[in-house]
């Protein structure tokens, strides 16, 4: 209703700054599928094969019979689900798969990791997608110690990156129950 | 004249009051940019250098705060001539500064492009929507590019009137910053498009414009240093007041011949007269009041000129300053 009254008063012969604001809008637009890959992750995992390295730490990740299970292994499975993609899993040691990661020869780590971790500076780290604040005991610096626990990808492959990181945000119902049951098996 | 504290004209001290205002508001806006960049920045190597130029470039206006409050000084028994210089200490500083960050950021881009080291840029959650980090990142640097032309148009008219080096060279190094907020800009957007390479690219161009004020700046440091002879605002051509100088002395019915040897101190400009009078058996007291009466004609030429000594010799040693070779 308020856009009638609106279209009214505006309804005048476009000018050169209308038309420039809408060549913005149009560069906006086309720039929102912002950011690609730098080697075209995404569109290759999606429909295709996603190279998962996993390194058990339990409750994160579980070895359940040469593939991951744990919270990690089920938010990997809920994402290759979405994505229409077949899991290629390898089992190794954490700074071999995230080496691996680094070189591209892997498209997603999981293995229990934490932000602070001093890998975050040669492969890239998802935003949290728990912060696990339970692990210490009450103490004045307990802030400090919270366990933001993350994904790992490749660095530069910035489309799958966001790719990822949303899913991790839309799938929060997921991600509960997969941490639900991490508690439950704990005990 | 040494052992008095040099005094500006009304409309010169007015726009170093300015100055000085301004300067305040360089620190803090700039400071403000840098924090803005500084919760976007990521692990953007582009992001990082500007950073960093931001807060770099916070320094030299922070300097000149602090040179502005000693310039003025009464010369000391330590200091017999003044604190004037205090302005090229402030220079100095700036330069040291500007080469060694520009040096180690060019180092650490030029690394990251020979090891092939991709950025990941992922995404922020602003106000509850989840975006890529990028965006914010452009908008941060749009905002510092902002900060940086602003100040530029405000330093440069004041630069002018002051004649002040400090200031020409802030003037300048702030209108620089579009052109690195502009080539960070350009290297997200790359990277936005898988270009992994344009983010260490922007950055080494960055460090290389932070090199390049750096070294400017050291230029005009090691002339201050030198004694060069006082220089047009902003160039390196020699300006013409010595020779106006002894122009205006050589005018003088008493004088033979004279020379005028000049340096920049801070603001100011000092200099040394040397006077051959005419035979004429003069008294002693009679030439000390034309002495005088040639420092004032002398130090009426320009406001900047205030420490003149004028020095009766019986021969010129040299022609200073050296006339142009067609005469």
């Amino acid at each position: 209703m308020g856009a009638d009254v609106h279209r009214g008063s505006a309804g005048r012969r476009s000018r050169p700054e209308a038309d420039l604001v809408a060549l913005v809008a149009f560069a906006l637009v086309a720039a929102c599928n912002l950011p690609r890959d730098a080697a075209g992750t995404l569109d290759r995992v999606r429909g295709g094969t996603m190279r998962v390295g996993f390194a058990v730490d339990t409750p994160w990740v579980a070895d359940s019979g040469g593939e991951a299970g744990g919270v990690e292994g089920r938010i990997v499975n809920g994402l290759a689900r979405a994505l229409g993609a077949r899991i290629e899993w390898t089992h190794g040691h954490e700074s071999e798969l995230l080496n691996a990661l680094h070189d591209r020869e892997l498209d997603l780590v999981v293995g229990g990791l934490t932000a602070d971790s001093p890998w975050r500076a040669k492969v890239a780290f998802t935003r949290p997608y728990h912060v696990d604040s339970g692990v210490v005991l009450r103490s004045p610096r307990a802030k400090a110690r919270q366990e933001k626990h993350v994904l790992a990808l490749p660095p530069g492959e910035n489309g799958w990156l966001v790719h990822v990181e949303r899913f991790l945000r839309d799938e929060r119902a997921l991600l509960a129950s997969a941490l639900e049951k991490k508690t439950g098996t704990a005990r | 004249m040494s052992g008095r504290p040099f005094v500006y004209p009304p409309e010169q001290a007015q726009a170093r009051e300015k100055m000085r205002r301004v300067s305040w508001i360089s620190v803090a806006l700039l400071l403000l940019a840098g924090v803005v960049l500084a919760f976007t920045v990521g692990s953007s190597q582009a992001m990082k250098t500007a950073w960093l130029s931001d807060v770099l470039t916070a320094i030299p206006p922070a300097s000149l705060i602090f040179a502005l409050r000693y310039e003025l000084r009464e010369p000391s028994e330590r200091y017999p001539f003044g604190y004037l210089r205090s302005l090229s200490v402030a220079f100095l500083v700036t330069a040291a500064v500007l080469t060694v960050v520009g040096l180690y950021l060019l180092y650490d881009s030029g690394m990251k492009l020979v090891h092939g080291e991709r950025p990941p840029i992922g995404t922020v959650v602003f106000f509850g929507r989840q975006i890529w980090a990028g965006w914010t990142m452009i908008g941060a640097l749009a905002f510092s590019l902002a900060v940086g032309f602003t100040l530029g148009k405000l330093k440069q008219p004041l630069a002018e009137k002051l004649h002040s080096k400090p200031l020409m060279a802030e003037a300048r190094m702030n209108r620089a910053e579009w052109m690195s907020e502009g080539a960070a800009i350009l290297g997200i957007v790359l990277v936005g498009f898988g270009q992994w390479w344009g983010d260490a690219a922007a950055a080494a161009f960055i460090s290389l414009e932070i090199i390049r004020d750096g070294w400017d700046n050291i230029r005009q440091v090691v002339a201050d240093l030198m004694d060069e002879s006082p220089t047009r605002l902003g160039e390196h051509e020699l300006e013409g007041l010595p020779a106006r100088g002894r122009a205006e002395v050589e005018k003088l019915p008493w004088v033979e011949d004279a020379g005028v040897r000049m340096r920049e101190q801070g603001h100011a400009v000092a200099g040394v007269v040397f006077v051959v009078p005419r035979a004429d058996g003069l008294g002693a007291a009679a030439l000390t009041e034309r002495l005088a009466e040639t420092r004032d004609r002398v130090r009426a030429l320009d406001w900047r000129l205030h420490d003149v000594v004028v020095a009766p010799v019986s021969a010129l040693e040299r022609d200073d300053p050296p006339r142009p070779a067609a005469d």
